[in-house]
């Protein structure tokens, strides 16, 4: 019998044993199975488990494992995949009626570099519908309906990773993988009180993932520590012959020790000043804690300022243009309407009219942001900033009317491609997570896990897990 | 707390948040809300804001309303055709603001992570001056 306390240790601890053979895999996957089958329902967390993958991936790796082969840290451990990863044979519904029946032959890179590591796929999570690709008024906009928040089931997971972000939180597979064209890692992992790492642009290979934004898609781990999001990155990284937009083998791959964090240099960092206009009042004392922690732990700290202008229009423009683009026929066809959500159903077309040459100043205005930043980044290693200003909202919000605040640490973030990793940092008042995002330049990912596992060390609001019931 | 206070209290915030700005930059947590860059509205009204666009500007907006409407004549229902209109006039301040943004004719678009490659240009060339045989010494006089 394998009790919720180990379901909620981390991969890293959950690896040890398993290496030691304390735990066995095949007994953790059950366990994770009979958890998910009980609780993924109440927060609408999963697409679809798989049960028989699951069992059959865990009782080769107990066999191996046994016979003395151990392949590294996420040998034996059980995850969940977004919905909009590839996997031969499952349905993978990109969180969308019209793609509902959508069976692929062959696996995603990620899935299948998983899959040589050892870990345990134990279903596909769910997520809004096209990556929020057409846009969305409500967190209802998914095929699975809204994902509620383990904290609080009448809050929401934050999107577009929103089925990842619940599983890790309450527990249901030891991480996640999601993706984030603008905020769907970052987001949900603050809402949810969990790890989450946004890698460079281009080192994880998108072969077999739904293109939303072919120039800003990334995929990242999502997981119970910075340390976990590293060991998994190590194994979801690197250059692949499949995706073109992969970085050069040198620039992609990423090995990760965390002794070799002892001879590093010391991390500049920057604390954000504008990353956000106002910080809500009921997050305000965990942001200032954290402020004061981070000020503490790297004495050096000192203010920054991102740059200003119209980087939220260049990204939003370069989404919306590629999106049209991605699904030009869904919106041709007028399947579009099929979709959940009334503002997903239209705005697809809206989009379609964005002229070439305003899509083409946009990549223009990008590459003048990427010199700013690049400058930026020689005084810092690091900036920091609270990842959202504020705590998960209702499930029933308006996201078009009560949530509308400008994010330019998020266009400029993901407009730029850079590296990010957000960490728990405390409770609103209303006990609901706020997280703390460190950003570094692009290529420069082991800046951000160090800094998140300082504070990590320093800390435990990351051990903390909602109660489930 | 109970979601209604919750959902009270996000809306302040939103107000508040969205009085200290001036030009109005939006985020809808996964993505950026183009359709969304006016304040709240109903999704039957144009945003208030739109009167305080250019003639120029309303003009555009509305062609390009016209625009979708001529290209799929039988497909919204009337009030999907309200909130397309709104759409269209919410995303033309976005598109201002890129536009007044001065970029000259030699700013290359940024397709990738265009840093990576000229860091690894800076330092293949600083290798290879590095690696450079010294020239032999010339006797003409130096450039200015």
């Amino acid at each position: 019998m394998v009790s919720s306390d180990i379901l909620y240790l981390s991969a890293s601890e959950l690896g040890k044993r398993i290496q030691s053979k304390a735990l066995s895999p095949v007994e953790l996957t059950k366990a994770y199975l009979d958890r998910s089958e009980k609780f993924g329902p109440k927060f609408n967390a999963f697409a679809r488990l798989t049960p028989e993958v699951a069992l059959e991936q865990a009782t080769a790796a107990e066999k191996e494992i046994g016979r003395g082969h151990y392949r590294g840290p996420l040998h034996g451990i059980p995850y969940a995949a977004k919905d909009l990863l590839a996997t031969k044979g499952i349905p993978t519904t990109w969180g969308a009626k019209p793609y509902e029946n959508q069976l692929f032959d062959y696996d995603a890179t990620v899935v299948e570099n998983l899959r040589r590591a050892g870990a345990v796929l134990l279903g596909k999570a769910s997520m809004i519908e096209l990556a929020g690709g057409m846009n969305y008024r409500f967190a209802s906009a998914s095929l699975q309906g809204a994902a509620k928040n383990p904290w609080n089931t009448s809050c929401w997971t934050c999107g577009s990773s929103s089925g990842s972000g619940a599983i890790v939180a309450a527990g249901l597979a030891a991480f996640a993988i999601g993706t984030e064209t603008w905020g769907s890692i970052v987001c949900p992992s603050a809402y949810c009180g969990i790890s989450g790492l946004r890698p460079t642009f281009g080192r994880v290979s998108r072969h077999g993932a739904m293109a939303l934004s072919y120039s800003m898609d990334k995929i990242g781990p999502m997981a119970r520590s910075a340390e976990d999001c590293a060991h998994i990155f190590a194994v979801i990284a690197g250059h692949d012959i499949k995706d073109q937009s992969t970085l050069p083998l040198d620039k992609a791959a990423f090995t990760y020790s965390p002794s070799a964090e002892l001879s590093a240099k010391p991390l500049r960092v920057g604390w954000l000043s504008n990353a956000w206009k106002q910080i809500d009042p009921h997050a305000e004392k965990a942001i200032q804690a954290a402020e004061r922690t981070v000020r503490k732990m790297f004495p050096g700290t000192r203010n920054a300022a991102l740059p200003e202008g119209p980087f939220e229009a260049a990204g939003g423009i370069i989404i919306s243009v590629e999106g049209a683009a991605a699904f030009r026929e869904l919106i041709r066809s007028g399947k579009i309407a099929q979709l959940a959500d009334p503002l997903g159903q239209i705005n697809g077309y809206v989009s379609e009219q964005i002229e070439a040459a305003d899509y083409v100043r946009a990549l223009q205005v990008r590459g003048i942001l990427q010199q700013k930043m690049e400058t930026l980044f020689d005084g810092f290693d690091v900036l920091v900033a609270a990842a959202q200003p504020l705590g998960a909202n209702a499930l029933d919000a308006n996201l078009e009317t009560d949530l509308i605040f400008p994010d330019p640490l998020g266009g400029i973030g993901n407009l730029c491609g850079l590296p990010a990793l957000s960490t728990p940092c405390g409770f609103t008042d209303q006990n609901l997570p706020v997280g703390l995002q460190f950003v570094a330049k692009a290529g420069n990912d082991l800046a951000v896990i160090r800094a998140a596992r300082t504070f990590q060390q320093h800390t435990d609001w990351h051990r903390k897990h909602p109660k489930i019931s | 707390m109970t979601p209604t206070n919750t959902s009270l209290s996000r809306r302040e915030f939103t107000r508040r948040a969205a009085l200290g700005t001036a030009a109005t930059s939006t985020m809808l947590f996964s993505l950026p809300d183009l359709a969304a860059a006016g304040p709240t509205t109903l999704p039957t009204q144009l945003p208030s804001d739109a009167s305080k666009l250019s003639p120029q500007s309303q003009a555009e907006a509305e062609a390009r309303y016209q625009s979708i409407l001529a290209q799929y004549p039988d497909r919204f229902s009337e009030a999907q055709k309200a909130d397309l209109k709104r759409l269209c006039f919410a995303l033309q301040p976005q598109l201002d603001r890129l536009r007044a943004w001065p970029v000259a004719n030699s700013d290359q678009p940024a397709l990738y992570l265009k840093p990576l490659v000229e860091r690894e240009k800076k330092s293949n060339a600083a290798a290879n001056l590095k690696s450079a045989p010294t020239p032999a010494k010339s006797s003409a006089p130096e450039k200015p």
